[in-house]
């Protein structure tokens, strides 16, 4: 099977802590290769925690995390990437002092072909034609909304396997949060396989084809988005 | 003032102001990638210039004589050794005490530097006394009216504007170089870009030690003998640069070298008393100019830097 068939991100009974209480508390959920997979949940929840634990920025003390079958728990960060993972971070994380261009250059970071760089860098720059004109500018004197795009870009340069998605809609207008979804259908169509953190209910699920939620560290619900639309503990882990 | 005694004051003062910036430069590169003080950079210029002087006497032993030969080996020998001094410094001293508080940094580098300096002095041959160091570039010099161009001094100069030019190159340029600045500027998500952090952090120790050898060669060309006991001020007088400078500001630090050695000179110059008291007078001014602009004349926010 091809690459992308293989992109399958599996997380089984991980915890994971900053200091002394576990934040993830024995998490275990399936991003299947070639889908959307959203996981819901409210404020201080752990996604992002968890986000952290996949990309190797913060070590879990226990389970295990493997992609494409193969164990990447424990892995320092680059070592994870050069299996595929890309992220778009919380809060999009563009270089603020670099430029446009030198964001996405990072992005591809472990490519060594230059052509190949110029090739995506190019290919950014056609789905955001905002960011060609804006090459040269530093990245932190953009706006929320063409940060995003850096953001997004930045993420796809590497041509991953797997694209993780912290809460891209968080801060953005509601027009932008639109087109932020269309644009994750789109890299899925890609056949890039998505993890998306989310708060967005609605629109999250209206996207994804699978849904977890999680609660205190804990998953509370997992399935296919259009039923997990309807259950109780997507209501609960918001209001409850 | 004569024209002559002029000229030896601005030629004495680039020549300063080149050694602070290249010792400047590495403590701004540190800070850059990893918000860390290094006080043993200071010695770590003046166990450069013992291993150029130790090469250039084993050169000596092995008939090698001529500068050609020596000036190149020499620097090669003394850069080389500090960068892997400098990376084996990050590796098991400062990237240890990463999630420690800084104040562990600083004292285990303080401690470093009091180590290197004694074990010169105890374990180099007769290292308690100055060392003699070989004048090994050409001694010819130009008479402007009752100034003397001196083409060491020219040559010391050209090559340091050449290697800071290097740097700027390498951390504008090229691939490391902008790994670099994205650790600097954020270091979690230059790891999630597939930034190896380890690895540039000693790289950019490297590079920092090699440059502060190269002073330190410098140091030695230009005075004719080093000792033990060089790192303390030239370390104390970089520091002050890169901070004058805005710490993590490459450009800053360079232009808080030049700018100490211009106060040093003006304080030689301008004071009536004995000029002994020009690095008084050069840090009384550094002490004014942090009162002003607390975080120094290029300041920038912390997350912007390099
Ligand atoms: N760097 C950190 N150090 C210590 N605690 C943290 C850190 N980041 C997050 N936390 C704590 O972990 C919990 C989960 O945070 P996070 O994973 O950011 O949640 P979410 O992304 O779902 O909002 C919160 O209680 C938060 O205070
Ligand atoms: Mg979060």
């Amino acid at each position: 099977m091809s690459a992308a068939n293989n992109a399958t991100l599996v997380v089984e009974d991980l915890y994971t802590a900053y200091d002394k209480a576990d934040v993830l508390e024995g998490v275990s959920l399936a991003a299947e290769a070639g889908r959307i997979t959203c996981l819901l949940g409210s404020n201080g929840s752990g996604k992002t925690t968890l986000i952290r634990s996949i990309l190797g920025l913060t070590r879990p003390n226990r389970g295990r995390i493997a992609f494409a079958d193969a164990e990447i728990t424990g892995l320092p960060p680059h070592k994870i990437v050069a299996r595929g993972i890309a992220c778009i971070p919380e809060g999009r994380k563009v270089f603020p002092k670099l430029t446009v261009e030198e964001n996405l250059r990072l992005g591809a970071y472990q490519e060594a072909s230059g052509q190949v760089v110029a090739e995506r860098i190019e290919e950014a720059y056609e789905a955001f034609p905002q960011l060609r004109e804006r090459r040269d500018q530093l990245a932190g004197t953009m706006s929320g909304g063409e940060q995003a795009m850096v953001s997004i870009g930045r993420g796809l340069m590497s041509a991953p396997k797997l694209l993780l998605i912290d809460e891209p809609s968080l801060g953005l207008a509601p027009l932008l949060v639109k087109q932020n979804f269309d644009i994750i259908r789109r890299i899925n169509e890609r056949g890039i396989t998505v993890f998306l953190v989310e708060q967005n209910v609605r629109q999250t699920l209206e996207v994804a084809h699978y849904g977890y939620v999680l609660s205190k560290g804990r998953v509370v619900a997992g399935g296919r988005a259009d039923e997990l639309a309807a259950t109780q503990e997507v209501h609960e882990a918001y209001f409850g | 003032m004569d024209v002559g005694l002029f000229g030896q004051y601005v030629m004495n003062g680039l020549m300063l102001g080149m050694m602070y910036a290249l010792v400047a430069v590495g403590f701004t590169l540190f800070f850059g990638v990893l918000d860390v003080i290094n006080f043993a950079h200071g010695d770590s210029l003046m166990v450069g210039a013992f291993t150029g002087l130790a090469t250039y006497l084993g050169l000596r032993e092995l008939g090698v004589v001529w500068p050609a030969v020596q000036v190149p080996v020499v620097l090669a020998a003394a850069t080389a050794a500090m960068a892997v001094a400098g990376a084996l410094i990050a590796r098991y001293l400062v990237l240890p005490l990463k999630s420690a508080p800084a104040l562990n940094t600083l004292l285990i580098t303080l401690m470093l530097g009091t180590v290197l300096r004694e074990s010169i002095r105890l374990f180099y041959p007769a290292g308690a006394n100055p060392k003699p160091f070989p004048a090994l570039l050409p001694a010819g010099a130009v008479e402007l009216g009752n100034f003397s161009l001196r083409a060491d001094n020219m040559l010391m100069l050209s090559a340091g504007l050449v290697v800071i030019v290097a740097v700027h190159l390498v951390i504008n340029r090229t691939k490391l170089g902008l790994a670099i600045r994205a650790v600097a500027q954020d270091e979690e998500t230059a790891r999630t870009m597939g930034i190896d952090f380890t690895r540039i952090v000693l790289v950019t120790f490297a590079i920092g030690s090699a440059l502060a050898a190269f002073a330190g060669i410098m140091n030695g060309l230009y005075y004719n003998e080093i000792n033990f006991g060089i790192g303390l001020l030239l370390g104390v007088i970089g520091f002050s640069s890169a901070i004058i400078g805005g710490l993590g500001n490459i450009y800053g630090a360079i232009i808080g070298g030049f700018l100490f050695a211009a106060l040093q000179t003006i304080g030689a110059v301008a004071l009536p008393f004995a000029s002994a008291y020009k690095d008084v007078f050069a840090f009384a001014v550094v002490i004014l100019i942090m009162a002003i602009r607390p975080t120094g004349l290029l300041s920038e926010k912390v997350s912007e830097r390099v």
